[in-house]
């Protein structure tokens, strides 16, 4: 989809980032790159009780 | 929000990330071999009355010496404990009924020890961490103690054993002799359709188990909804550290201070532990077990005594007990 989607002309003004946009970019990078060497040992599923043994038989 | 907290509230997604695909690999290795249920466990004959008390393997458990307490003071009811306990458990004389393993990862065999290991291992895991201090001093001999411990007991131990758990601790647990009764751990909304949930249950046919994080919490999760009992103590269930504690000697260290560098100690969250008065600390992985803990124990079909001694686990779900209150009336 993104080939049909490129800018097919120049802009006159320069785009800047915001540096708050930066930074909380860096930050959220900085996060997901600590998130993916923590965490558990086995998942937690909210609000689905603690054991599921199967779908109950349809009466 | 400080960011060991914010860190802890992104971790429930992370761990999915982290451990999902591993532990689905590990289940299709274990299938051709899986032939109990846990679910036969309610079945046996483990303890008497509905009390059970859950060892995990906090620094609690050794600052509050709660297995030579346990053992001196005895207990009828059933004790469950997790993998990185049984070799404490065994030097002080107690034999769980069950032992509960989870993690996919292939060092966990060292908990029931590693008969091929030739040196210490590379990294300091064992080394460095505060769940069995006997591997902090020299790890090979500790090691050959566990070898021993784990042969002597294993045709009397009962391992109830994730499918996502590493080949190498099934093949060792196998080779101990211990009888084995599998689980699936829970992994998302077993109602969603693309559920990977449900569609282990479909394979393998064994119930899904809602673990909480960490090895500690699905025990306390077997002891009271597989086993049915309805007075769970608990032991070593600190998810946290004793104020003295340098952060170098904390579980997830080294990835930290990788990630953190000079914002390390931000991750770090303190509490006052009520009991004892002192200011605990804990990070960010031990926070989210804590939050889970909490959550899970307020719809929980049983009364819940943290008889840790220490720690950062309380709440109004939570009683709080000395071992000898809860071994005496639990």
């Amino acid at each position: 989809m993104s080939e049909f989607l490129k800018g097919n002309y120049e802009l006159k003004v320069e785009i800047e980032e915001h540096r708050e946009d930066a930074e909380a970019s860096a930050t959220d990078e900085f996060e997901r790159k600590a998130l993916s060497r923590l965490g558990g040992s086995i998942c937690f599923v909210s609000k689905k009780g603690f054991l599921w043994t199967g779908d109950a038989p349809k009466s | 929000m400080e960011l060991g907290r914010r860190i802890a509230s992104r971790l429930h997604d992370a761990t999915f990330d982290r451990i999902a695909h591993v532990g689905v690999a590990n289940a299709a290795t274990h299938r051709p071999h899986i032939v109990r249920s846990v679910l036969e466990l309610a079945g046996l004959p483990l303890g008497a009355g509905d009390a059970a008390l859950v060892v995990a393997a906090g620094p609690s458990l050794h600052r509050r010496r709660s297995l030579e307490r346990l053992a001196a003071r005895g207990f009828p009811g059933t004790i469950v404990a997790v993998d990185s306990a049984l070799a404490a458990c065994l030097r002080n004389g107690v034999v769980p009924h069950v032992i509960v393993t989870v993690d996919p990862h292939d060092r966990i065999v060292r908990w029931f020890g590693e008969p091929a290991l030739a040196a210490p291992s590379a990294d300091d895991y064992f080394r460095r961490q505060e769940m069995d201090p006997v591997h902090a001093t020299d790890e090979m001999s500790a090691n050959r103690a566990v070898v021993a411990l784990v042969d002597r007991h294993g045709p009397r131990l009962r391992v109830a054993v994730a499918t996502s758990a590493a080949p190498s601790v099934v093949s060792r647990c196998r080779a101990a002799g211990m009888e084995l009764f599998w689980w699936n751990p829970m992994y998302d909304d077993y109602e969603r359709p693309d559920s990977v949930s449900r569609e282990l249950h479909r394979e393998n046919g064994l119930p899904c188990l809602n673990g909480g994080g960490n090895v500690g919490t699905a025990s306390w999760v077997l002891a009271h909804a597989v086993l049915g009992k309805r007075r769970v103590g608990i032991i070593g269930m600190d998810f946290g550290y004793p104020p003295d504690t340098p952060y170098e000697k904390t579980q997830y260290y080294p990835e930290l201070r990788d990630m953190l560098g000079e914002r390390l100690g931000e991750a770090f969250v303190h509490f006052e532990n009520p009991v004892l008065g002192e200011k605990w600390f804990t990070d960010p992985a031990y926070c989210w077990f804590r939050d889970v803990f909490l959550e899970m124990a307020r719809e929980a079909q049983c009364e819940t005594f943290n008889c840790t001694e220490g720690g950062v686990l309380f709440g109004p779900e939570i009683k709080t007990a000395t071992l000898e209150e809860f071994l005496d009336h639990g």
